[in-house]
């Protein structure tokens, strides 16, 4: 009746995992990036506990911490009632020039905060420390709060907003007890974005002149050198953001369930006369986040005074930055698909790991990278990648490749099992399932992580100064040498040039999140 | 087809002078006003190429630190003596021949012929002419930490060039009274701590801050750029001698490290000779020229009639005792 | 030689035991029905035959070639099985052709090889259409166009007809057992629509409690199922106790004949009897009743009675006039019902 002649091929094989070499390429990649982070950890203990104490305890420390809590909280504040602000307008009431308006409010996201502030300070030299902080900083995150908050508006269930109106609720308690908790979790996840972008931001304060811990740490990395002092802030740092991300998760639980199984249009509210206000409050956000400092650099390129520095070579900054956006982009895009292959539908939590290890960077700030890679590179690479090329690729590549991921991960979220599975029915191996169906379907998610990548690398400041190799320079480094001696016109064309170069990015992540909501429906 | 064969010809020897030996790294701490022109007539003069590092010194430093025997610099080239110095003593300069040290005084390069000075700058007080009369300008350094001047007085803690003051003022009057003295200026200070000289003065120019204490060349390059009538502020010295009042010099030295020493020299020896030294007079540099018979900077007062504290680069030293006194004050 | 034998199959996920001991034979150009409650493992099994799950314990074998005998297993894309999810599962970046021809070899991946299977699921000339722009019945018929292509020995259906509309359900499912047909397929349909399975399949096997109940054509289960637990799964049934003398037993409708010629059996006995074996008379003959519930359907209708002792019928019947509740009615036996041992460790109904 049957032969007892084992089947041709058969192996021991789970449902969902991936080649074993794929997982292991994912967990190299992980263990990759969360090494610096390790060393420097380790640095910082080798130095002693009680003189770590030393620099933790200092009054300067607790200084600091309470500086960057306070314009944190405060910036986030006020960012955050910006973007809900403006998310609401746009996605619930009749304003007019939506569209419009609505790419002019994203825009400021692709420009960097430091360049906005030197955009500013240009205007209004008399912005300074903490008013300073608060007023150009929240000009310049709130997009990160109103993107996800307008995005979660389309899609949650406004019925609920009518059962609450049916049962006797006014219109400002709905907004204040229906919808903003169901949007919370956007609330929460752009608080958080915005949040850890101001922990690791240096060039803005170091205009603005707002001690803030980065700012200090890059001081002793400049000034004193001191490894030690630099570990132990880096740590605070570190722990702070830490704890800004468990906060998140917390907060943001409850309005996850809240989404709609069909996406039906909320009805907009009229505002009738109130059309002008609203209208003329967005275009007043829109002058005072894109219009002004756009206006100020375009006017020193305009007009750029007398030249303090000898002018570097803009075209040679911008190859440079192409060249590393480009670099970093393609390492992190790759390490972030090995990642997210080798170990999303793995079945055991050990092997998904390293999924979860890779995110880790996006709450190191920059420096706090590069201050790691740096290290390693001087302790136990023999200081032959000291300052290299290379290194600074990495370094932007484990700084980035979190956001890569992200993107991948979700990609990669909607492509069902069962096509996978079909594809093995039908004859493909594992590697044809990838080539043929996996790689094709997630094809827009490695774009848009590639862009992502690119973008942030193009922008990038304070790791690029701790690690650029000698006689390199890039767009953001020449901006700053300019700017630190306050040639503000030589600095001009280098803000102009990151903005010019970020924008292709940005457009091409804006239409690849719209094709992916409407494919979903 | 002849002009065509020497123009080859000629294109062909220049790159083969500039292959056959020469190229220079040089990590400048320098400002690219001063540095910029010396490097470019230097590759002029020799056909030596030349790759600059600009950084902070303190980083440069640091980093030739590092990169050790390996390092791909030849010549530092600092803005202050206290970082060059710190390389030298780790054993990481050549000592240069006596024909480049003696074209400078000998105070002003290290003692054991490490570095030679190349510029010197004077530590002075800039102030807001709208805010303050020239007689109620402090005689001494440290009176800055008086009461009185609270929240007028802006301070650039950060800033390398602030480290041989308190070195002065640690030198003349102990490193207790140096440290009651730099938390003064802190607490004078409040939130008018800048990230840089140039921001400092800036500051004081628009009249945000009464006061500070810069190298006075950083308010001849604002004049230079803006015009002096558009200038809101002077310059002041403290009174003779005063540990405020001190001279830092500018130096640079060959690496031990330097794959091709005798084109380091060379570098080296360009900076203090006639013609660099004029270079730097006749530049944005605003630094006085070490070298003796150059002429002083347009506008500025003549290093004769100059009377700083007799602090001498040998007594800075690396520096050390500034930054560990800054890091005590809590202001880095 | 047997498409499809399972022998002794079982399967854990975790502390969770969904299958235990399963035997299952499949013969060459069956279509069977795998019908079973949701959660009963009837997917896991399928799945399990298809290679993306590996037994626990127990042998799958595939043509009479043993494809997973629990230590070792043949990766699914090598057995040959095709295989139709719930949804069709097209790949969302092909067109259909592309669809279809997909598992082929890249030579005979040409334009218009897919044609002659199109057609063959009537979804002719729709080759260039993107799965987005398609029915649900359309993208069904286009997997198992995708499926057919490879000739496979044995085709996996996950619940296919599940998601479509009411109105759509039915013609495409003639369509895909026509098909299935045509080509004296061996198939195995998931299904937990009972009237579904009974009414498509060659031969019927019913998942419960972890293991194939009973397995055979549809007429025997429904009219001769294993336990009364499976009559009603498979039906309304009325299960009524009883005590057995022969071929008769006493029931609370009075003496019943049973469908079974065990002349010496007796005892008490759970007797079951289909709504169609029950008939509505007048008041006063037959048992009596009252009328609970009456539904009417257009071909035939419901009628729940009470009776003594607490006792709900239900009765199917030509609906000849309008009942309603509260009415006296009498119920009559139409024909013999199946009678059950009561096993005494069984809990009552």
């Amino acid at each position: 009746m049957t032969l007892t002649a084992p089947a041709p091929g058969a192996t021991r094989r789970r449902r969902g995992d991936q080649h074993p070499w794929l997982t292991l390429l994912a967990w190299i990649v992980a263990i990759g990036v969360l090494m610096p982070l390790a060393f420097l950890a380790l640095a910082a203990t080798q130095a002693g506990w009680s003189s770590v104490a030393q620099v933790f305890f200092r009054r300067l420390t607790m200084t600091l911490l309470v500086d960057t809590v306070v314009m944190t909280v405060l910036v986030t504040m006020v960012a955050a009632f910006l973007g809900v602000a403006a998310a609401w307008i746009l996605e619930r009431t009749d304003v007019p020039f939506r569209r419009t308006l609505l790419v002019l409010l994203i825009i400021p996201a692709a420009i960097p905060d430091f360049i906005e502030t030197f955009g500013w300070i240009n205007l209004a030299p008399w912005l300074h420390g903490l008013f300073g902080s608060v007023f150009v900083l929240s000009l310049a995150v709130y997009p990160f709060v109103m993107l996800p908050v307008a995005a979660s508006l389309r899609r949650i269930d406004h019925r609920h907003e009518e059962v609450a109106a049916s049962l006797g609720t006014g219109r400002v308690g709905v907004i204040l007890r229906v919808t903003i908790p169901a949007v919370r979790t956007a609330i929460a996840g752009g608080c958080l974005l915005v949040a850890l972008q101001l922990l690791a931001e240096y060039g803005s304060f170091e205009m603005l002149g707002y001690r803030t811990f980065t700012t200090e740490i890059f001081t002793e990395f400049q000034v004193g050198f001191n490894t030690q002092i630099a570990a132990a802030l880096c740590i605070v740092l570190v722990v702070m953001s830490a704890l800004l991300v468990w906060g998140e998760t917390v907060v943001g639980r409850g309005g996850r369930r809240a989404v709609a199984s069909e996406v039906v249009a909320a009805p907009k509210l009229r505002l009738g006369p109130w059309r002008i206000v609203a209208l003329g409050a967005l275009v007043v956000l829109v002058v005072a986040a894109f219009g002004i400092p756009v206006l100020s650099i375009a006017s020193l390129l305009i007009s750029p005074g007398p030249a303090v520095l000898p002018s570097a070579s803009l075209l040679g900054a911008v190859g440079y930055s192409l060249f590393y956006g480009v670099c970093a982009a393609s390492l992190a895009t790759i390490g972030a698909a090995a990642i997210a292959l080798g170990s999303q539908r793995a079945r055991s939590r050990l092997r998904r790991a390293p999924g979860t290890l890779a995110l880790v960077p996006l709450a190191v700030p920059g420096v706090v990278v590069a201050l790691a890679l740096s290290y390693v590179a001087e302790r136990y690479g023999g200081g032959r990648w000291y300052e290299t090329s290379p290194l600074l690729i990495v370094g932007y590549a484990v700084m980035f490749l979190p956001l890569a991921l992200i993107g991948i991960r979700s990609s990669l979220d909607q492509v069902p099992a069962s096509l996978t599975e079909v594809a093995a029915s039908l004859g493909s191996s594992r590697s044809a399932q990838l080539r043929r169906v996996i790689l094709p379907l997630i094809a827009p998610g490695l774009g848009a992580a590639f862009a992502l990548v690119f973008l942030s690398t193009i922008t990038e400041l304070t790791a690029t100064l701790v690690m650029i190799p000698t006689g390199v320079a890039t767009l953001a480094t020449d901006f700053w040498t300019f700017q630190t001696n306050l040639s503000y016109g030589q600095a001009a064309p280098y803000a102009a040039a990151m903005i010019v170069l970020a924008a292709p990015p940005l457009v091409l992540l804006a239409r690849l999140g719209q094709h992916r909501g409407e494919h979903h429906r | 087809m002849v002009l065509v064969a020497s123009v080859a010809m000629l294109v062909a020897s220049c790159s083969s002078s500039a292959s056959s030996s020469k190229h220079l790294v040089v990590y400048s701490g320098q400002h690219p006003q001063t540095s910029a022109a010396l490097v470019a007539a230097f590759e002029r003069a020799t056909g030596i190429s030349v790759t600059v590092r600009s950084s902070d010194e303190a980083v440069l430093a640091n980093q030739i630190k590092i990169e050790g025997s390996r390092s791909p610099a030849d010549v530092f080239y600092a803005e202050n003596s206290a970082p060059i110095e710190s390389v030298a003593s780790r054993g990481l300069l050549t000592t240069l021949p006596a024909s480049i040290l003696s074209r400078v005084p000998a105070r002003v390069s290290s003692p054991k012929g490490y570095w030679v000075g190349v510029t010197a700058r004077f530590s002075v007080m800039a102030y807001s002419t709208t805010h303050l009369k020239p007689s109620q300008l402090p005689s001494s350094v440290l009176e800055l930490a008086d009461p009185k001047w609270k929240g007028k007085i802006g301070i650039a803690p950060a800033e390398t060039d602030f480290q041989p003051i308190v070195a002065s003022v640690a030198k003349r009057y102990g490193t207790t009274r140096a440290l009651h003295w730099l938390e003064g200026l802190k607490a004078n200070a409040g939130s008018h701590i800048y990230p840089s000289n140039e921001e400092l003065l800036a500051a004081i120019d628009r009249g945000g801050v009464d006061l500070g204490v810069i190298n006075q060349y950083y308010w001849y390059r604002q004049a230079q750029q803006v015009g002096v009538r558009s200038m809101h502020s002077a310059l002041a010295t403290f009174a003779p001698g005063d540990p405020g009042f001190i001279e830092s010099i500018s130096g640079a030295g060959v690496l031990t490290a330097s794959h091709d020493k005798a084109a380091a020299e060379r570098f080296v020896a360009f900076l203090v000779s006639p013609q660099g030294q004029a270079i730097i007079a006749r530049s944005s540099s605003f630094e006085y020229p070490l070298a003796a018979g150059i002429s002083t900077p347009t506008g500025e007062p003549a290093l004769s009639t100059l009377r700083p504290s007799p602090f001498t680069v040998a007594e800075l030293g690396d520096g050390a005792i500034a930054l560990a006194l800054l890091q005590q004050a809590q202001l880095l | 030689m047997n498409a499809l034998e399972l022998s002794g199959v079982s399967k854990s996920f975790g502390d969770h035991v969904v299958l235990e001991q399963v035997d299952l034979v499949v013969s060459e150009g069956t279509i069977m029905a795998l019908l079973g409650a949701s959660g009963s493992g009837k997917t896991t099994l399928l799945r399990i035959m298809a290679g993306f799950e590996v037994v626990d314990a127990g042998t799958v074998t595939i043509g009479g070639v043993v494809v997973d005998d629990g230590t070792t297993a043949q990766a699914p894309e090598r057995r040959r099985v095709g295989y139709v999810p719930q949804d069709g599962s097209l790949f969302p970046h092909l067109s259909v052709e592309k669809n279809v021809l997909f598992g082929l070899p890249r030579a005979r991946r040409r334009r218009g090889a897919a044609d002659g299977l199109l057609e063959q699921v009537g979804l002719a000339g729709l080759g260039g259409r993107r799965p987005d722009e398609l029915s649900g019945g359309q993208r069904q018929r286009v997997a198992l166009a995708r499926a057919l292509a490879l000739d496979p020995r044995l085709i996996l259906l996950d619940e296919p007809f599940g998601a479509l509309d009411e109105s759509m359900r039915a013609e495409v499912r003639d369509e895909v057992i026509g098909v299935l047909r045509a080509l004296d397929a061996t198939a195995i349909l998931v299904t937990h629509d009972q009237d579904e399975a009974l009414s498509v399949a060659d031969r019927v096997a019913v998942l419960q409690h972890r293991s194939v109940v009973q397995e055979g054509p549809p007429e025997m289960l429904y009219e001769h199922p294993a336990d009364p637990e499976l009559a009603k799964f498979l039906g309304e049934a009325n299960v009524l106790e009883g005590n057995r003398t022969g071929v008769r037993a006493s029931t609370a409708l009075g003496e019943v004949l049973l469908d079974d010629d065990c002349a010496g059996c007796s005892g008490p006995v759970r007797v079951v009897l289909r709504p169609e074996q029950l008939g509505i008379v007048e008041a006063g003959e037959g048992t009596p009743g009252t009328v609970v519930r009456h539904q009417y359907f257009g071909h035939d209708a419901m009628t729940h009675v009470a009776t003594s002792g607490d006792l709900l019928l239900a009765v199917r019947h030509e609906p000849r006039r309008r009942l309603q509740p509260g009415d006296a009615v009498g119920i009559t036996v139409l024909s013999p019902a199946r009678a059950f041992e009561k096993d005494p460790k069984t809990p009552s109904e």
